[in-house]
């Protein structure tokens, strides 16, 4: 009877098979890095904006407070956009004739808001509260990075869950002192609290944990 | 010199080597593939338009999903709990049905997969039931059913398909040698692993076979029970029982004989192995199915004994399950069951094909509308008057259910059509031992 094989097919077989599992192997490495990669979450992306508003000047140049234009972050699910109005009431004395700036007169003109390009994007089946988290004494910039040096906003970190856990397994390293909290952010100053200590009456120190899945998925 | 082991192998193996095998075979395979498509199209149903395609609703959250996956993980686990232990007692029933019945346990734990999966609303996320390192950092909830089910779908398929193919590497070794084409020769040499048939493999090959049996008679118990904890674990009135497990796994034990019972008179009928699978062989299997029989009549005295005994909602719920608006559910359970599987007692029903399939068919139907007592009739009467409603299946939960059988068919089908339903190697061993004796 004729043989039904070559003499290396033995070899091809035991080769395949380890191509194979490290094949499956490489292809779970890959995604366990790719998933966590900055790339993945688009973490230092900008996004164009209708205007190149520029956090770099307005902040760290001209000394203009996070809540003056966000100004809903401290109570509020949401940080809030500046109206045009709220732009206005310097624009419409230094720069006022200036073409990057017409979207804000087009806004005024027509009562619509604009259309900003979103660059820190939670899923909807997350439930965020700027107000539950600035009141606890967590800092503008634990989440958002540096946005008073940056030209372009974009996120510094993923966003993930597993980042959002992180602090909410152990919040204490993540709170900032009230007067450091002052200091950096002159527009937040309803915050009262001892160095270091959580904010009275904040969810820190409420019995149910911060990692029930009910907090952020409601 | 042809020995008599050599004609019975080239017997066994004439089946799936042979050009042709008849309009009767086409014809069921072609109806079995259409079934299989009615599946994809349930199965497309629910993931382009929901869940909400089926009946389920609070309270019947589970309605046809867990009653079918039940009903087929119990096949699985009774014919292949069955297989181990002939494997293990080395008993001469297993040269007749091991081989079949392991492949029968293997097709329906692939169907029993099917329903957890596609229970879950969002199916393509199923992988989040295994412990990976996920970016969102959270582990799948250990004490949570669904869980339970991953791991004892996966267990049961990785060990069913070892017991099943660890048997056939030397009878696939048989078919590469009397195969004729050169691609089947090629095909079964692959899967025959080089299979020389030198003493040394054989040696290797029976501890490996007997090891995967030891295995599966444990992973068979705990995965029949675990299926039970599924129920147990809840607060339902009628499923808050310890003693739901022994149920499963008596009555899983019974559908997985009865279907054994069903295929091994199909099989010695329609491709003439009455030498193989013997009329002392069906009446064996009859016995035992009137055995295990008696004992799930005893269990489901139990039941009632010990609901009427609790009091309070176990006792409501359970008396509801008998007389209330599912009680024929329950009654054609127990009819099917336990008093159908009483005709065999008498021999001349055990020699028959005929009456072998027709009660093998009657179990099969009557462990299932157990289960769809249970998992339906034992949700009607829950603490909350308000949600006291009553629970129907839609057309794509037939569909899906009538599927799974289809595709079980078709599995079954091509198994018999392409490899040997009766194991040559240990009909070969036995008919050795005899000859010498």
């Amino acid at each position: 009877m004729a043989q039904l094989f070559r003499p290396g097919a033995n070899t091809a077989f035991r080769l395949g098979i380890i191509v194979a599992v490290s094949a499956v192997g490489g292809l779970l490495a890959f995604s366990y890095f790719y998933v966590r990669s900055d790339w993945f979450w688009r973490v230092g992306v900008t996004a164009a904006q209708p205007i190149p508003f520029r956090h770099d000047i307005h902040v760290s140049g001209i000394g203009i407070a996070c809540a003056f234009c966000h100004s809903t972050a401290e109570r509020s699910a949401h940080a809030g956009m500046p109206t045009a109005h709220a732009c206005l009431i310097c624009h419409s004395q230094i720069l006022q004739g200036a073409t990057m700036l017409e979207p804000l007169r087009t806004s005024v003109a027509l009562g619509q808001p604009i259309v900003w390009a979103s660059v820190h994007r939670l899923p909807s089946f997350a439930y965020f509260h700027h107000g539950a988290h600035v009141s606890s004494g967590i800092a503008c910039e634990t989440c958002h990075g540096r946005v008073e040096e940056m030209p372009q906003t974009h996120k510094v970190n993923t966003l993930s869950m597993g980042w959002c856990l992180d602090c909410h397994r152990d919040p204490a390293n993540h709170v900032r002192s009230a007067e450091a909290e002052i200091a950096a952010q002159p527009g937040m100053r309803r915050l009262s609290a001892s160095k270091g200590q959580p904010i009275r009456g904040s969810p820190l120190r409420a019995a149910s944990p911060l990692t029930n899945c009910s907090v952020c998925h409601r | 010199m042809t020995t008599p082991a050599e004609t019975s192998a080239s017997e066994v193996a004439s089946i799936p080597l042979s050009p042709e095998f008849g309009w009767g075979w086409l014809l069921a395979l072609a109806a079995s593939a259409f079934m299989v498509l009615v599946l994809a199209y349930s199965i497309g149903a629910l993931v382009f338009i929901g869940v909400g395609v089926w009946g389920t609703n609070v309270p019947f959250v589970w309605g046809f999903d867990l009653t079918n996956y039940v009903w087929w993980i119990g096949i699985a686990n009774g014919s292949t709990l069955f297989a181990a232990i002939l494997v293990l007692r080395r008993h001469s029933l297993r040269t007749a049905i091991n081989r079949f019945a392991e492949g029968l346990a293997l097709f329906a734990v692939i169907c029993a997969g099917i329903f957890p999966i596609f229970h879950l609303g969002r199916p393509w996320l199923f992988y989040w039931m295994f412990p990976y390192p996920a970016t969102f950092e959270v582990w799948p909830q250990f004490r949570s059913p669904l869980t339970w089910d991953f791991w004892a779908i996966i267990t049961h398929l990785i060990v069913t398909t070892m017991l099943w193919y660890v048997g056939l590497i030397p009878d696939l070794a048989t078919l590469r040698d009397r195969a004729r084409p050169l691609a089947a020769k090629r095909v079964f040499a692959a899967f025959a692993l080089g299979w020389r048939g030198s003493l040394r493999h054989w040696a290797l090959h029976q501890r490996a076979y007997r090891l995967v049996a030891v295995a599966v008679i444990p992973i068979a118990l705990v995965i029949q029970s675990t299926v039970a904890f599924e129920f147990s674990v809840t607060l339902v009135p009628d499923w808050h029982e310890t003693r739901l497990p022994l149920h499963y796994v008596v009555s899983g034990l019974e559908s997985g004989l009865a279907l054994i019972l069903l295929a091994a008179a199909i099989l010695r009928g329609s491709l003439r192995l009455e030498r193989y699978i013997s009329v002392e062989d069906l009446d064996l299997i009859g016995k035992l199915l009137l055995a295990n029989s008696l004992v799930v009549g005893y269990v489901h005295m139990g039941e009632i004994g010990s609901a009427l005994l609790a009091g309070s909602y176990t006792q409501t719920a359970t008396i509801n399950r008998l007389v209330g608006d599912y009680a024929g559910l329950y009654w054609g359970a127990i009819a099917l069951t336990v008093l159908l599987p009483q005709a065999l007692w008498s021999p001349s029903v055990r020699a028959s094909n005929p009456g072998c399939i027709l009660i093998g068919l009657g179990v099969t139907a009557g462990v299932w509308l157990d289960r769809l007592s249970i998992v339906v009739g034992g949700l009607q009467r829950d603490y909350l008057p308000s949600m006291w409603r009553m629970y129907a299946p839609t057309q794509p939960e037939w569909y899906l259910y009538l599927g799974t059988i289809g595709l079980f068919a078709a599995l079954f089908l091509l198994f018999v059509r392409y490899l040997p339903v009766i194991s040559m190697s240990e009909t070969r061993h036995d008919e050795h031992r005899e000859a010498r004796s």
